[in-house]
């Protein structure tokens, strides 16, 4: 009895040993790619989960000069604080409007710019424009919104010097909050949506041709055409970068919301980065504003399951 | 494979001697130059035998030019005062950030400027932890450093306690600097009233001061700067307190005094009527000066000194630009006042972090002790006589390529301790008049001046929530004077400020009287 236990015992142990030393052998043997991958794992590793270990310090009442190990432990302290501030649901509102923007207004434009450009046969032309709606993205925010600030201005900038003449009033774009948001999306449209097109231009040439031809026989035209095979051969690329985008839902850009942020439309344009920023390395509150960000992780990680999800539910593939 | 092996065998040689080279490079600098880690003893040593090796440390100091100036400049400083330093310049638009961000990753060097009041107070908590050395105690060993004002470094102590060094500023250099030839146009007088300064910025508005017949000019340049722009001088006029006031024994913030609204509405009128740019909290300072130099607008108020670099652009566009100076502006009740710095700029203060032995300290301490002697400061602060500066009448007449003296020069201002009292450096010389009348004024208004006084106090809760606050009031100040917010709403905000912590801010500076 004993004996057989024990070898049915050995016998896993054996088999364990077995599966491990195969998978080292399958190792072994392609030891090449797992060096080549070496690098990436370490990247990850160093700049990506070793400074989770900070994450610490959003329950503490950190000290710098104490260090983490010697600070004194808060608990919940500094998320309660958060969730309780007067101004934690008009920074989750500001953002979740900015993240919506994004989506809804900004998200289809390259889409929408790359299937007209598709259509476009000269090209010359389509070359042209492509490369000229793209440049934008090479400019920082600090170009993008000084050449705004420039023509938007109430001193004489030019948008409000044409609207006088036609006899209309001025309008402080600047300074009013009614003004950030559009402000806000046609900045990005500006800068990002012939970056954008790349990607889709790219899935597009892709197609098989002769689907297209197959479609003229039938009698299909160039919108039918676009519509009933242009859009579901992209429907993977854009699933996917829609849920890549989901992922970034906090990341709104930092710069640029901090850059057009002023006294007038704070009640619109504070977000959690801008917030973190000000708290944070302005302010010196270190623990809290690690705090904030440690929620606005969460809250993007949430999104990403979720949309994943979303994409599997309708018969996609998802990112994972 | 053993092509491999080659090549693995190259690269893991050339990687060790990479490192071993720097290895050795360091090692060489802490033998040579560096007092690097085992300073202690090494320093000792060299004390000893009367060493001349140079004494290397790091400090972090602000820049206020766009540039990282050459070291022509530092060279002289170093082999007069037998220091081999390095400069970490930081922009000054970012300082606080990288300020923070050094001290919260423990990278201080080994002396630091701080910004201003502000990071200085910012810091006192860990000041009082010990984090930076006491350097009170030592002053008395140096001769110089002994001579630095009691009356500015109390404003400086913490709990009687002296953990910086300050750099001196006149008390109050905030004045107007108007268009004399605009004036003149119009048969204006310098302002002596708030009522006449409005007067001057409607004429300047509607009056067509530069007389081409068009609608073109404005009376006020301002920028998105509510303490060093135009708001809080002009508020001073009105009688506002410095920062914080005593109302029926109590000390209470400025914004909830009446004259603080009353400010709130004099520039609410200015904006109505356009008499001032219309964007001015976006406005930056250097679209804010542009204004001034370009003859869109007239009056600019700030540092009366600016007015030497304002005109010196200003001609370039236009040759028959005439500038003022002017200080004396009294208010509603027929007196003037002025808000004043608690008599310092900056401050340098040492890190225990990176400074480790009371030697250390010593040597870094007698740098600025040699900083304070004329020879060194004034190459500092004016650069080397003949190239940059010529001494005229006893004063310092910069060169007139006002560009090398920024590129070589400007920046070393900001390491400078003390000031022309303490440390004996020449006197700026001015060639141009309204420029020397400046300086004549900062002393005039030495003797109307309103004092912070919570400078010697101390709050908890300011530390570490005064920013925070004071951005309520600083948005609710921009929102009244735009007409986005009216009265009920100023005190809306002013309650808001109150219960997330501003009576307990009342509260302590109170108890602390």
């Amino acid at each position: 009895m004993e004996t057989t236990a024990l070898t049915a015992k050995e016998n896993a142990k054996q088999a364990k040993k077995m599966k491990r030393s195969e998978t080292w052998r399958r190792i072994k043997r392609n030891k090449m790619i797992y060096l080549m991958i070496l690098p990436g794992i370490i990247y990850f590793l160093i700049y990506k989960y070793l400074p989770m270990y900070g994450l610490i310090i959003s329950f503490q009442d950190y000290k710098p000069y104490k260090g983490i190990m010697g600070s004194e432990w808060v608990g919940f302290e500094h998320f309660q604080r958060l969730f309780e501030s007067t101004e934690f649901w008009m920074i989750f509102k500001n953002t979740l409007v900015l993240f919506g923007l994004q989506i809804f207004i900004f998200f289809p434009i390259p889409i929408i710019i790359s299937l007209m450009l598709n259509e476009v046969r000269h090209s010359f032309f389509k070359r042209g424009v492509q490369t000229l709606i793209y440049i934008p993205h090479f400019m920082s925010w600090v170009v993008i919104v000084s050449i705004s600030y420039v023509m938007l201005t109430l001193d004489g900038g030019i948008v409000n010097a044409i609207l006088e003449t036609l006899g209309f009033e001025k309008i402080n774009f600047l300074l009013n909050e009614d003004w950030f948001r559009p402000m806000y999306i046609l900045q990005v449209i500006w800068r990002e949506a012939g970056w954008g097109t790349i990607i889709f231009l790219a899935a597009i040439t892709a197609v098989d041709p002769q689907l297209y031809e197959a479609a003229r026989m039938d009698g299909a035209n160039r919108f039918r055409q676009m519509w009933h095979i242009t859009i579901p051969a992209i429907r993977n690329v854009i699933i996917v970068l829609l849920i890549l985008k989901i992922g970034d839902v906090l990341e709104l850009g930092f710069e640029h919301v901090y850059l057009l942020l002023n006294s007038s439309n704070r009640s619109v344009a504070e977000i959690f980065d801008t917030y973190v920023y000000v708290a944070g390395l302005q302010q010196g509150q270190f623990s809290y504003s690690t705090a904030v960000g440690f929620f606005k992780g969460g809250v993007g990680l949430a999104m990403v399951v979720f949309a994943n999800w979303l994409a599997q539910k309708f018969d996609e593939e998802g990112i994972y | 494979m053993s092509k491999w092996k080659k090549l693995l065998g190259i690269m893991l040689l050339l990687l060790l001697l990479a490192l071993t080279a720097c290895n050795s490079d360091s090692a060489s600098e802490d033998d040579g130059s560096t007092e690097g880690d085992d300073t202690s003893e090494e320093s000792g040593d060299s004390g000893e035998e009367g060493s001349d090796e140079p004494y290397a440390f790091t400090m972090m100091a602000n820049l206020h030019t766009p540039e990282v100036p050459n070291e022509k400049v530092l060279t002289e400083i170093e082999s007069a005062t037998n220091t081999d330093i390095e400069i970490q310049w930081v922009p000054d638009n970012n300082y606080e950030d990288r300020l923070n961000t050094a001290f919260a990753t423990n990278s201080l060097p080994e002396a630091v400027f701080l910004k201003n009041q502000t990071s200085f107070i910012q810091f006192r908590d860990a000041m009082e932890d010990e984090q930076f050395w006491e350097v009170g105690q030592y002053l008395e060993e140096f001769e110089n450093l002994s001579k630095l004002k009691e009356n500015v470094l109390d404003n400086t102590r913490v709990n009687g306690n002296l953990y910086t060094l300050y750099q001196g500023r006149p008390l109050s250099r905030q004045g107007l600097i108007y268009r004399k030839d605009w004036a003149d146009n119009l048969g204006l007088e310098a302002p002596t009233t708030t009522e006449e300064f409005m007067e001057m910025a409607r004429a300047f508005t509607e009056d067509d001061p530069d007389g081409n017949g068009k609608d073109d000019t404005f009376g006020v340049t301002d920028r998105s700067d509510l303490v060093y722009g135009a708001f809080k001088t002009v508020s001073s006029w009105f009688g506002t307190p410095n920062n914080w006031g005593e109302q029926d024994g109590q000390l209470l913030p400025e914004f909830m005094f009446d004259e603080y609204k009353e400010t709130m509405d004099f520039f609410r009128e200015m904006h109505e009527n356009e008499y001032i740019n219309q964007d001015f909290p976006v406005t930056s300072k250097p679209d804010q000066q542009e204004f001034f130099k370009n003859g869109t607008a007239g009056m600019y108020v700030g540092s009366m000194g600016d007015v030497g670099s304002l005109h010196n652009d200003a001609v370039a566009i236009n040759p028959d630009v005439e500038f003022d100076v002017h200080n004396n502006i009294a208010g509603p009740d027929g007196e003037f006042g002025i808000w004043a710095i608690p008599g310092y700029g900056s401050l340098v203060m040492f890190p225990k972090s990176s400074v480790e032995t009371e030697e250390e300290l010593k040597k870094i301490l007698g740098f600025f002790d040699q900083m304070m002697t004329p020879e060194v400061i004034n190459i500092a602060y004016w650069g080397i006589e003949g190239e940059h500066y010529n001494v005229k009448e006893g004063k310092a007449l910069p060169v007139e390529d006002q560009d090398l003296t920024d590129r070589e020069v400007k920046p070393y201002q900001a390491i400078e301790i003390g000031e022309p009292e303490t440390n004996g450096r020449y006197e700026g010389f001015f060639d141009y008049d309204v420029k020397a009348k400046s300086e004549e004024l900062f002393k005039d208004n030495e003797n109307h001046l309103i004092e912070d006084p919570t400078v010697p106090l101390y709050s908890e809760t300011y530390v570490n929530d005064g920013a925070r606050l004071q951005e309520i009031i600083t948005d609710a100040t921009y929102q009244y004077i735009l007409g986005q917010t009216d009265e009920a709403g100023f005190d809306e905000a002013v309650e808001k400020w109150k219960s997330e912590g501003g009576d307990a801010i009342i509260e302590e500076y109170n108890a602390s009287k």
